[in-house]
């Protein structure tokens, strides 16, 4: 499992790779992490968050994972630490997401749909997604 | 990806005028056209931004060209620096190009005093601006009123605040693009979860390259224009960057969803998702008009309530003399959609990363500036110059009334930060006379004055152009990043 940020002069985009559709959708949420960069607090209180969305397609549903990131860390301060559970039924998705009320960094205004990829390719599981930031 | 990667090289068609003719490519229905000079075309071909700009070309409904300003650069959807107008009734209105960031934009305020008077008191008035307009992350500090005067706000911009609330001035609001109101808003048309995102982020920096910056006026370029804006050389101004913050955010999150999947029943297609539009005409085209007004709204608001939480700033530290003469000069939008009148047509403009340059003599501007054309704020980047241009006759016969809205990125932030730490630049800041204010390292890093192109080439492009004419610089000597 792996994510890497792709050059891109305005924004970021990010290239996420996995053994699994789910997998990708947890190296998101690592990468997101990393992006909003909050967890300073001393004693930063333990959250835990279920999701659902869809119906969409799987590279859609990838875009709607991270605006969920998005709406979470901007209205409840809540910084992911692990997909905990995930479940992939064809056009929908539900989850749930541990983590903590800490600071999020207000970077990320929304996952957008330029060059939106998810896809399976042999035993590995690709994705691609261009964040506004 | 269904970006189109063919694409023909730009021919010269004046002297700082660049073109890709509509035959370039099949699905293109108007040419597209680039401000730039050789340098700033060379580097704007670095990137994917006229790839961008021809799939901007293929709009249904898109009249003239596609034009990119010379701070073109790469975005998603259209590039940032593009202006598409559309005829209507029945051309397209794209969520995507207006963005994310709905009327994020800039205000420039002006202070009664020259920047070397405050000596010793201007770190002390940085950090006051630091600690009373919230920055950073989410819906920490902002203003909250009640639900009724909110919804008013939406609808009627930063009026509603003068008169309801006390804050502000009238003259603030006239000094507003369009009055801080765009017509058509509509509470009714937010999502819920855009008006949870925009609950308590009233009068908030944001995050990103939002900032509110403390400048000395440098040199006075246009005397008959600076004097009609009340600058004068030495001056000490304020600069504020900020938008419509996670409410507007949501509007185009909704919105783009909405669009995508109605482009079926319209015939569109596009050669990018994030183009997803509809026609003015249809009910998702008009919703989307009505939740982008009272987005825009909030942003002339947010702007509005920033001016007075640093008016509040200027006061603890420098008086109330200081603080009640401290005017408005103006507030422009760069990311918004407009119906306006050109060459007889009704048409919509909208401008991603690009700023509304009226000439002189339009009834849009407020009184003290019609004899000079619209006051334009060009920022560089918080170690460079930014600039004070006035809108000029070249910018309504050739893009609309349209100018820049910045230097332009040229380095990705992942670039910027491999090149300088934050507390690097701080210290480098610091020793050019410039106080920095930042939350972190690293998003000081992602804003570092190298990451931008050279701000006076591009605006010397605009001036070569006849779009705009310099009036002043200004340059940083103190910077509160968001």
């Amino acid at each position: 499992m792996s994510h890497r940020y792709v050059e891109h002069v305005g924004e970021v985009e990010l290239a996420l790779e996995a053994p699994s559709q789910a997998g990708v959708f947890s190296e998101a949420t690592a990468a997101f992490r990393e992006l909003v960069d909050g967890t300073a607090r001393t004693r930063p209180e333990p959250l835990t968050r279920e999701v659902s969305l869809g119906p969409a397609g799987p590279a859609r549903l990838l875009a709607d994972w991270l605006d969920e990131l998005v709406f979470l860390a901007e209205v409840d301060a809540f910084v992911p630490e692990r997909v905990v559970a995930i479940e992939l039924d064809g056009r929908r998705l539900r989850a749930t997401l541990e983590g903590v009320r800490g600071m999020p960094r207000h970077l990320v205004k929304a996952a957008t749909l330029h060059g939106l990829e998810l896809s399976r390719d042999g035993e590995v599981w690709r994705a691609r997604v261009v964040l506004d930031v | 990806m269904r970006v189109s990667s063919s694409m023909s090289e730009p021919v010269r068609v004046a002297e700082a005028v660049w073109e890709i003719p509509a035959g370039a490519r099949p699905d293109m229905r108007v040419p597209a056209r680039i401000f730039a000079d050789e340098e700033l075309l060379t580097a704007i071909l670095s990137d994917r931004s006229l790839e961008q700009l021809c799939n901007v070309a293929t709009l249904p409904g898109i009249v003239e060209a596609a034009l990119a300003m010379p701070d073109v650069h790469q975005g998603y959807g259209f590039p940032v620096g593009a202006v598409a107008a559309t005829e209507t009734p029945d051309g397209v209105i794209s969520p995507g190009g207006v963005g994310y960031d709905i009327n994020c934009g800039v205000r420039l305020l002006a202070l009664p005093l020259r920047a070397d008077e405050l000596g010793g008191r201007r770190e002390q008035l940085v950090h006051a601006i630091s600690r009373t307009v919230p920055a950073g992350a989410g819906r920490r500090g902002g203003l909250r009123p009640r639900a009724a005067a909110f919804e008013r706000v939406l609808t009627r911009g930063p009026r509603v605040l003068v008169e309801e609330l006390g804050i502000g001035t009238a003259e603030d609001v006239e000094r507003t693009e369009s009055e801080g109101c765009l017509p058509g808003a509509d509470a009714a048309a937010l999502s819920a979860r855009a008006l949870e995102r925009g609950s308590g982020q009233l009068g908030t920096i944001g995050s990103g390259n939002h900032f509110v910056e403390l400048q000395r006026v440098d040199s006075v370029l246009d005397p008959a224009a600076a004097a009609a804006y009340g600058l004068a050389e030495g001056q000490a101004t304020v600069l504020l960057h900020s938008g419509s913050r996670g409410l507007g955010h949501q509007v185009c999150t909704d919105h783009v969803r909405t669009m995508e999947k109605a482009e079926r029943r319209y015939g569109i297609e596009l050669p990018d998702r994030q183009l997803a539009c509809a026609p003015l005409s249809s009910p998702e085209g008009q919703a989307y008009l009505a939740a982008m007004a009272a987005a825009a709204n909030f942003a002339f608001a947010n702007r509005h309530v920033m001016t007075h939480l640093i008016r509040e700033a200027i006061r603890r530290i420098l008086g109330d003399a200081a603080a009640d003469g401290t005017r408005q000069v103006y507030d422009v939008a760069h990311n918004i959609a407009k119906l306006e009148r050109h060459d007889g047509r009704e048409l919509c403009v909208q401008r991603k990363g690009a700023t509304r340059a009226f000439s002189a003599g339009s009834d849009e501007l407020p009184a003290p500036y019609r004899t000079v054309g619209q006051p334009v704020f060009i920022p560089g980047s918080m170690g460079t110059a930014s600039f004070v241009l006035a809108g000029e006759p070249g910018a309504m016969e050739h893009s609309f009334g349209t100018v820049c809205h910045g230097a332009g990125r040229r380095l990705s932030r992942t670039a910027a930060k491999k090149q300088v730490t934050g507390v690097q630049l701080r210290r480098e800041l610091a020793a050019q006379g410039v106080v920095v204010r930042c939350p972190t390292n690293s998003g000081l890093a992602e804003e570092a004055p190298f990451a931008y192109k050279d701000v006076e080439r591009v605006v010397a492009v605009v001036e070569r152009a006849g779009l705009a004419r310099r009036v002043a610089r200004l340059r940083p000597i103190g910077v509160v990043k968001g």
